[in-house]
């Protein structure tokens, strides 16, 4: 399965947006109702799918579902 | 059948158990009911048909090992009855405190059932169940889901309406969870969060509601003047329990200024108790409170029951001249670093501050633990939605926590703050203060958000 598949696959385990539903632009807490919780988790549960690391803070500056997963494919190409 | 260890959050429990030497500190009860006549034969078999859907409820523990250590397993669960108990004949009074009875007893003993359930007739003819559970088994987010749960199948048996739909599968949800606790990187890098606040502000600092002398009652006890943690009361674990409403409008204003400012509730009412907190300790800038987290993000960490909820320490040092918005941020800010390593066993961080400080033994840096519920305790169902309700959380009578506050939504719009409080060392009085002071902060601050912590202080 590639990255962006398994990404939105785990992204659509917190919110009721089936996978195909989770476009580039949706934005996790205004459209998807992300609780700080569930985010946090969420890039928790991402760090050790894709055995990355994240950086606090460029965490905060994370809005939508291109700018997560763009992140963890920098961090996979530098891994 | 399959043995597990238990989790982070169930050994949270266990230890409790073994520190306070017994098991009633784990224990959570509630009453469900309506006031209607409910078939109790068709709600029995809802009883039995959730104990087979929502696993935490076959949940058995192993004798301790030698090291103490006990494991859990699922039963098939084919062998519970469920009794009907009347107490019809009593004022509800009466009733609430006959089932306040029920929730004192204790699951002793081994390879047992953790649970019972009852069917209950009470007075005003309301009809429901008492559920009684080892906190091992089930959270509070649990039990609001089981009830649902189980008045969803009422309805459906009873009613036609659509079966809910199937619960994640406890099994699935525990081995997930324990094999992402054993995942060494990530254990390396919750690790280092925790080992990064040591480093960086020391060993913590105990701060008390009933301020500084607490602390210099243990520094005497101890015959070490620069001890920073308090003893824990372990033998008298008497609980009382008081309440205070918050009405809808002024909880409106909360949300308004949590909305506006992207502020969590949690975070603001960690803002409040902290600021009391240092008011009361002479201006203590390092503060730390128990702070509790669901762990609940997932679909299948909503409906797979099972004790999730875990405490961590939200320790900020905030100096005075911060102002009140800023203070809010980085407490937000340290709560969502928490969030990200909220699987890390929180024992863990007790045990590296012990190998560093040499913390003795049954101390604590924390007098004041925190649960936010946004979840309302209500039956969401649309065949019972005009049905009066009568439900309540029974204190299981041994406290742990010195003050342990729950603020919860209530039905009309307005927010509950609910203190269990130990009577060894604290009384309503204190309580009463607190919750004035606490309400006092908040709103000031939120009327003013650029007030600063020190001039809140003072001017409250």
């Amino acid at each position: 399965m590639s990255v962006e598949n398994r990404f939105k696959e785990i992204v659509s385990q917190y919110c009721t947006a089936s996978p195909a539903e989770l476009h580039g632009d949706v934005r996790f807490r205004e459209d998807l109702d992300f609780s700080s919780l569930d985010f946090m988790s969420f890039l928790g549960e991402l760090e050790d799918e894709f055995d990355v690391e994240l950086e606090q803070d460029k965490i905060v500056q994370i809005r939508t579902i291109d700018e997560a997963l763009s992140m963890i494919q920098d961090l996979q190409e530098v891994g | 059948m399959k043995n597990y260890p238990l989790t982070a959050a169930q050994n949270m429990h266990y230890r409790w158990i073994k520190q306070y030497g017994t098991q009633q500190v784990s224990g959570l009860s509630i009453v469900a009911s309506l006031q209607d006549e409910l078939d109790f034969e068709i709600l029995k078999k809802c009883i039995l048909m959730e104990i087979q859907r929502y696993g935490c409820m076959r949940v058995q523990f192993t004798k301790p090992d030698e090291n103490g250590n006990i494991n859990q397993y699922l039963t098939k669960g084919n062998f519970y009855d469920i009794p009907l108990k009347d107490l019809s004949a009593m004022t509800m009074e009466k009733a609430d405190a006959t089932m306040q009875g029920w929730a004192y007893k204790t699951f002793d003993g081994d390879d047992i059932p953790m649970m019972e359930i009852f069917m209950v007739k009470l007075p005003e003819d309301y009809r429901g169940f008492f559920l009684h559970m080892d906190h091992r088994l089930i959270d509070s987010c649990g039990v609001v889901i089981m009830t649902n749960d189980i008045m969803s199948l009422y309805t459906h048996l009873r009613f036609n309406s659509p079966m809910p739909d199937d619960l994640a599968d406890y099994e699935t949800v525990l081995q997930k969870d324990l094999k992402r606790a054993s995942n060494e990187k990530r254990l390396i890098r919750d690790k280092d969060f925790w080992d990064d606040i040591l480093d960086k502000w020391g060993e913590p600092l105990y701060s008390d509601i009933q301020g500084p002398m607490i602390l210099d009652r243990a520094r005497e006890a101890h015959h070490n003047p620069n001890l920073r943690a308090a003893d824990i009361e372990l033998k008298d674990l008497f609980v009382a329990v008081d309440d205070y409403k918050l009405n809808v409008k002024s909880t409106k204003q909360l949300f308004d200024f949590c909305q506006n400012h992207q502020i969590s509730m949690t975070n603001l009412l960690l803002l409040g108790m902290r600021t009391y907190l240092s008011k009361m300790n002479n201006g203590q800038e390092d503060i730390s409170i128990q702070n509790f987290i669901s762990r609940r993000s997932t679909h299948d960490e909503w409906t797979s029951g099972g004790s999730r909820t875990i405490m961590f320490p939200c320790r900020t040092k905030i100096s005075p001249d911060t102002e009140f918005l800023d203070a809010a941020y980085e407490i937000q800010s340290m709560q969502n670093q928490i969030y990200m390593h909220s699987n890390y066993d929180p024992a863990l961080i007790y045990e590296e501050i012990r190998n560093r400080y040499g913390t003795p033994e049954n101390t604590t840096y924390e007098s004041c633990y925190l649960t936010y519920q946004p979840m309302p305790v209500k039956m969401e169902n649309p065949f019972l939605k005009d049905i009066p309700m009568h439900s309540k959380w029974f204190a299981n009578g041994a406290a742990t926590k010195k003050m342990y506050l729950t603020v919860s939504h209530t039905e009309d719009g307005g927010m509950n703050f609910s203190y269990h409080y130990q009577t060894a060392d604290l009384n309503d009085k204190h309580v009463e203060l607190f919750n004035y002071y606490l309400l006092k902060i908040i709103f000031t601050g939120v009327e003013n958000p650029g007030i600063s912590i020190g001039g809140l202080i003072t001017s409250v």
